[in-house]
């Protein structure tokens, strides 16, 4: 299946060369694609297909009829990252949450950072999801962020690369919890032979993580999840980890706060609850203190919250660490709290709001990639070499309109994956991986991530709402 | 039965709490676990609530220190340590580092590894009593060879010593506890010092962790920073003992710093002006991590 | 678990309930008035069905609105302007399927979904204009299979109670409205009593009840006191009672709520009912004075398992001064 396969001018993660060597911790994994013969390979994808149908593992597409919803294309080649390999990787998002979290905590507290001259307090101040409420506000065990989704990618030397940080509400996990559970039944034989550490108990340490953090002690904390409804994108994810973790799935109008206090209403009556994993962006989790015309929100939970009645996950007010300029300057955090150098670098960032940048910027469109600082999912983005003349020029008003909302970055070729294509050809695709970090009483990271793969040819965008597909990813004992 | 080699995880967390706010705090913090042959740190994370700049250095004794100040007043000060370290066995129990005798000690005061560890320190001194004390001991054993003799003073003061928290202070002086042989691992650590060093065998103050893999835990220490002893075998280098739990130090021990005695390897040290201190609150724990399937064939 | 799956769960099952039986009331009756011809002897063949289900003004109004050549059973089957027509009740049946899509089984989804889809599309029109009958038995055949999936698919525990609870109410509500009918008749003839009994689903099992006559007597006794006929109201109300106490936990025979008492009562006035106390009421009374009672059991399901009772927003419901706070908590 490999014979043809090529690795033209890109890292690759599986082969060191053309000639077809793979490295040596994905040669059972090349062994037993190389012995099936397409129709093998047809009829197991169909398999996989139905799965995933069948278990109705999908999301909706924004921009379509409600209730259009797909299943995320799932390649069967794994991704294979060698236990040494991953001990980096596991180091430097440890470091990283710790930094962020102190830097939260410092922002919304004695602002020492800003003090130091380390990070302009404009930066901090202007960031669009800063939150002025949670200014002086002693957060549940001081944890900010206890589940962040970080972005990494691989550059032409297969360097590890941070390319940003999901400290909201990151989605995801339940593909990769999906995608390991359909590998296994898929390709039970060299899942065994390869030694590779589990993933299963993700749940069951997001439940830990939430307990972790209820203000009432002596009893097991009445955690839930709390999602904005059906039409959510990741609907599916919210009621597979509710699920998962044997809590109840909860809508805003379902909870009501009494006296500063939050209950779920049950057939049984009102139940207290402790701590709320929302899946709801800090705008629409209180109608009485953001957005007015949430309908999502509990009216009374920022009291509830500010008053230590209530914990969430993720704190309110963690979208400062999103911001794209904020991750500009996540080294220096480190270095500051930690007197350490970061473990995993930043993909080199050019931030409009510095004079000198912006020219760069300005001069250079054509050769980078330019970020909206507050968008996800890869809209509000140019991709330099990939535009039009007229769009660079739009680009470059909106960023000379509002610098402080541009970061530009070269653009890093992402490494590539042995990927199956049209006709059960074998090329290689671009992937990026988002591992979870769970931050409570320790810092777990399940072994491995999510890995994106955009499965258009050439194509850098991995996101599911652009095309982009998804791989399990093997994080090998040994 | 052990293996050689344990992939471990600590989490040490200090909460200090005021009963009203406090300023001009300057702490020094010794939590980083050693490099050595037999410890690889993968990772270590020092991290102090209200979030501030941190800087560290390398102390004579090359542990690595961390320090900060924290001028604005503050009501809790929370030092947050977690880290990663991969431990091997230091002795191979097969053949205990046995052979090296008495009557070579003499040479261990010129070497410079050695020379500060045969001194008194603030904590431990050599007196006429304890020399006596060392020589009973090792009149006792009856044998010439200095691991030998170690290790008797180690269960020596395992049996005739009793464990009790409350009993001493953070600044209780070898001396008194070997008059009332009453204390807790630091006070046992500092009495073993003192004795190992009477008869010129060079004796330093450990402190780190260690995890407690009995069925029962019924090792003490474990969930605390804990403090032992390593004595100089030529030929071998510094070998650990543990008088708390009469245990020759293998891979479940994992080593933050040395020093002479507590006062140099002191795991935090600080001060500030203002209110007293209305609690202090120590949590360790220490947790073993799946080295995989391969490695526990 | 939550008052709003209990809630969802509820009406997903009521709206369902509801168009099964919309459906056997238009077919029967489409049936009996075959041989009338012009659209306003049709209207006035349609009349009793409109009394049973209390929409003859709705009918009216939406006749304004659409045009004098709306015909009864297309208004029941689909109008717009009509807030209980089936199509509406299956559109609501899923959106409130939609809400606890996570409770139910994916066989359950599919199928609400599938008839849901059928039932927007002009084929379900088309198929109504070339053949109504087929059109009820679709909506029948899949009601039945409904509740078949979610005996057979779904865990037994409160949810499930909650689907049986709504259907039993909706079920004796339908059943005695349909009985109603006679009243509006006056003196039903036999075939009229017949398709009141094949509105119910009813004439077979009365045959094999009753051995005897069709008579008026007969009917209602049958239709209101059978111990056994499924769709008898005192054969619901019995369910119903169980299914409550199910829910709460009481014993049979004692009870915890309003809603647990109401149900308890009718029951044990039907139980020792007769014809006689019909007769002694009135037909029309008895059936009136039925009807209120299973709104307010309903009402009180809700205000009991759904709605957050009024006093408890002003009460303190927990002791500030037993709770510990953080800081505390983190030193054990």
């Amino acid at each position: 299946m490999f014979e043809h396969y090529q690795k033209e001018d890109f890292f690759d993660e599986m082969f060191a060369s053309d000639k077809g060597d793979a490295f040596d911790f994905y040669q059972p994994l090349k062994d037993r694609f190389g012995r099936l013969s397409p129709e093998e390979i047809a009829e197991k994808q169909r398999r996989v297909d139905h799965g995933f149908l069948e278990q109705g593992v999908t999301f909706t597409v924004y921009g379509e009829d409600s209730g259009t919803e797909r299943i995320f294309p799932f390649d069967m080649i794994p991704r294979i990252i060698p236990d040494r390999e991953w001990q980096t990787i596991e180091q430097g998002l440890t470091q990283r949450i710790i930094a962020l979290n102190l830097f939260l905590h410092d922002i919304y507290h004695d602002e020492r950072i800003i003090k130091d001259g380390v990070i302009p307090e404009d930066v901090v101040k202007s960031a669009l999801h800063y939150r002025p409420e949670m200014v002086g506000v002693d957060v549940a065990k001081d944890i900010y962020i206890h589940i962040c989704g970080s972005d990494l990618i691989r550059d032409g030397e297969g360097k590890y690369l941070v390319l940003e940080d999901n400290g909201r509400c990151p989605s995801g996990v339940s593909y990769l919890l999906e995608n390991r559970e359909m590998m296994k039944r898929a390709f039970p034989g060299v899942y065994r032979q390869s030694g590779v550490r589990p993933v299963d108990s993700y749940p069951e340490l997001l439940l830990k993580t939430l307990q972790h953090l209820s203000p009432r002690s002596g009893m097991t904390p009445v955690c839930v999840l709390l999602t904005p409804g059906v039409y959510n994108s990741a609907y599916f994810e919210h009621t597979f980890l509710a699920r998962k973790m044997g809590i109840e799935i909860v809508e805003g109008r379902d909870l009501i706060v009494i006296d500063g206090f939050v209950y779920m209403r049950t057939t049984l009556g009102l139940v207290q609850v402790d701590v709320i994993y929302r899946r709801l962006d800090d705008d629409f989790l209180d109608p009485r203190v953001f957005r007015e015309d949430s309908t999502l929100g509990v009216p009374g939970l920022m009291e509830a919250y500010l008053r230590g009645n209530v914990s969430l996950a993720n704190a309110v007010g963690t979208g400062v660490a999103d911001d794209k300029v904020t991750y500009a300057y996540v080294p220096d955090m480190i270095r500051y709290y930690l007197d350490q150098d970061p473990i995993l670098e930043n993909v080199p960032t050019y931030l409009a709001w510095r004079d000198e940048d912006k020219s760069y910027i300005l001069d250079n469109l054509e050769n980078l990639v330019v970020k909206a600082a507050n968008e996800s999912g890869g809209y509000g983005m140019l991709m330099g070499p990939a535009s039009t003349e007229e769009e660079r020029s739009e680009f470059a008003d909106r960023i000379r309109e509002n610098p402080r909302n541009y970061i530009a970055q070269p653009v890093v070729s992402l490494s590539r994956h042995p990927t199956l294509c049209e006709d059960f050809a074998i090329e290689g695709r671009h992937v990026d991986l988002r591992p979870f970090v769970l931050y409570g009483e320790d810092i777990e990271i399940i072994p491995g991530g999510l890995t994106r793969v955009a499965l258009k040819k050439g194509s850098l965008i991995v996101n599911s709402s652009q095309g982009g597909g998804s791989k399990d990813t093997w994080v090998l004992f040994q | 039965m052990m293996s050689d080699s344990m992939r471990l995880r600590i989490h040490h967390r200090t909460e200090y709490s005021y009963s009203s706010p406090v300023r001009d705090s300057v702490n020094e913090v010794r939590l980083r676990p050693a490099e050595s042959r037999w410890q690889a740190c993968e990772a270590s994370f020092v991290t102090v609530l209200p979030a501030c700049r941190i800087s560290h250095y390398q102390d004579l004794n090359f542990n690595t220190v961390h320090h900060f100040e924290i001028a604005r007043p503050h009501q809790k000060l929370v030092i947050d340590s977690r880290s990663t370290v991969m431990t091997r066995e230091k002795v191979d129990f097969e053949k205990l580092p046995y052979g090296f005798l008495h009557k070579d000690l003499a040479k261990c005061q010129r070497l410079g590894e050695c020379h500060p560890f045969l001194q008194d320190s603030t904590y431990v001194e050599r007196t006429p009593e304890v020399w006596r004390l060392a020589l009973d001991i090792q009149h006792d054993t009856d044998s010439e060879d200095v691991f030998e003799t170690s290790y008797a003073i180690m269960e020596h003061i395992f049996r005739n010593y009793t464990y009790r928290a409350g009993a001493t202070t953070v600044s209780t002086h070898a001396n008194e506890v070997i008059a009332n042989k009453t204390g807790v691992c630091q006070d046992f650590a500092h009495a073993m010092v003192a004795i190992c060093r009477s008869i010129g065998i060079p004796a330093r103050y450990v402190s780190g962790y260690f995890f407690d893999a009995t069925r029962d835990h019924s090792l003490r220490g474990s969930e605390a920073s804990h403090a032992w002893v390593e004595v100089y075998i030529d030929g071998s280098g510094w070998i650990g003992l543990d008088p708390t739990n009469n245990k020759v130090v293998d891979a479940t021990y994992i080593v933050l710093a040395t020093g002479r005695d507590y006062r140099e390897v002191a795991p935090v040290i600080g001060s500030y002006f203002g209110a007293a201190l209305s609690s202090l609150n120590v949590t360790v724990r220490v947790e073993r991590l799946p080295d995989g399937p391969a490695a526990s064939k | 678990m939550l008052s709003r799956v209990a809630d969802s769960l509820y009406w997903l099952s009521r709206y369902l309930e509801r168009a099964e039986n919309l459906a056997r009331l238009v077919d029967v009756n489409r049936h009996d008035t075959l041989d009338t011809s012009s659209a306003s002897d049709s209207d006035e063949a349609w009349r009793p069905l409109l009394y049973a289900t209390c929409t003859e003004d709705t009918f009216a109004t939406a006749k304004e609105k659409q045009g004098a050549s709306l015909e009864v059973g297309s208004f029941i089957m689909f109008s717009e302007h009509n807030p209980d027509s089936i199509r509406k009740c299956i559109a609501y049946a899923r959106e409130n399927a939609r809400m606890v899509r996570d409770q139910i089984s994916e066989e359950m989804w599919l199928e609400l979904n599938r008839i849901h889809l059928f039932m927007q599309s002009s084929e379900a029109e088309y198929l109504w204009s070339r053949d109504p009958e087929a059109l009820c038995r679709e909506v029948i055949k899949f009601s039945l299979l409904f509740q078949g999936l979610t005996d057979a698919t779904i865990l037994h525990d409160d949810g499930w109670q909650f689907v049986q609870l709504s259907k039993f109410i909706e079920r004796a509500d339908k059943t005695s409205r349909i009985l109603d009918i006679l009243t509006y008749l006056k003196n039903p003839e036999k075939t009229e009593l017949a398709s009141v009994l094949r509105s119910c689903s009813g004439f077979s099992a009365f045959r094999a009840e009753f051995r005897g006559e069709i008579t008026l007597p007969n009917v209602i006794t049958f239709l209101l006191f059978s111990q056994s006929f499924p769709r008898s109201v005192r054969f619901c109300m019995r369910r119903l009672d169980s299914v409550l106490h199910s829910i709460s936990g009481m014993p049979i025979g004692a009870f915890s709520n309003e809603a647990e008492r109401l149900a308890g009562s009718v029951l044990a006035q039907l139980n020792f009912s007769s014809i006689d106390t019909v007769w002694e009421v009135g037909l029309h009374e008895y059936i009136d004075e039925l009807q209120t009672r299973l709104n307010e059991i309903g009402q009180c399901v809700y205000e009991t398992y759904v709605k957050v009772p009024s006093e408890l927003q002003n009460v303190k419901p927990w002791d500030h001064s037993i709770m510990p706070w953080q800081q505390q908590q983190q030193q054990q």
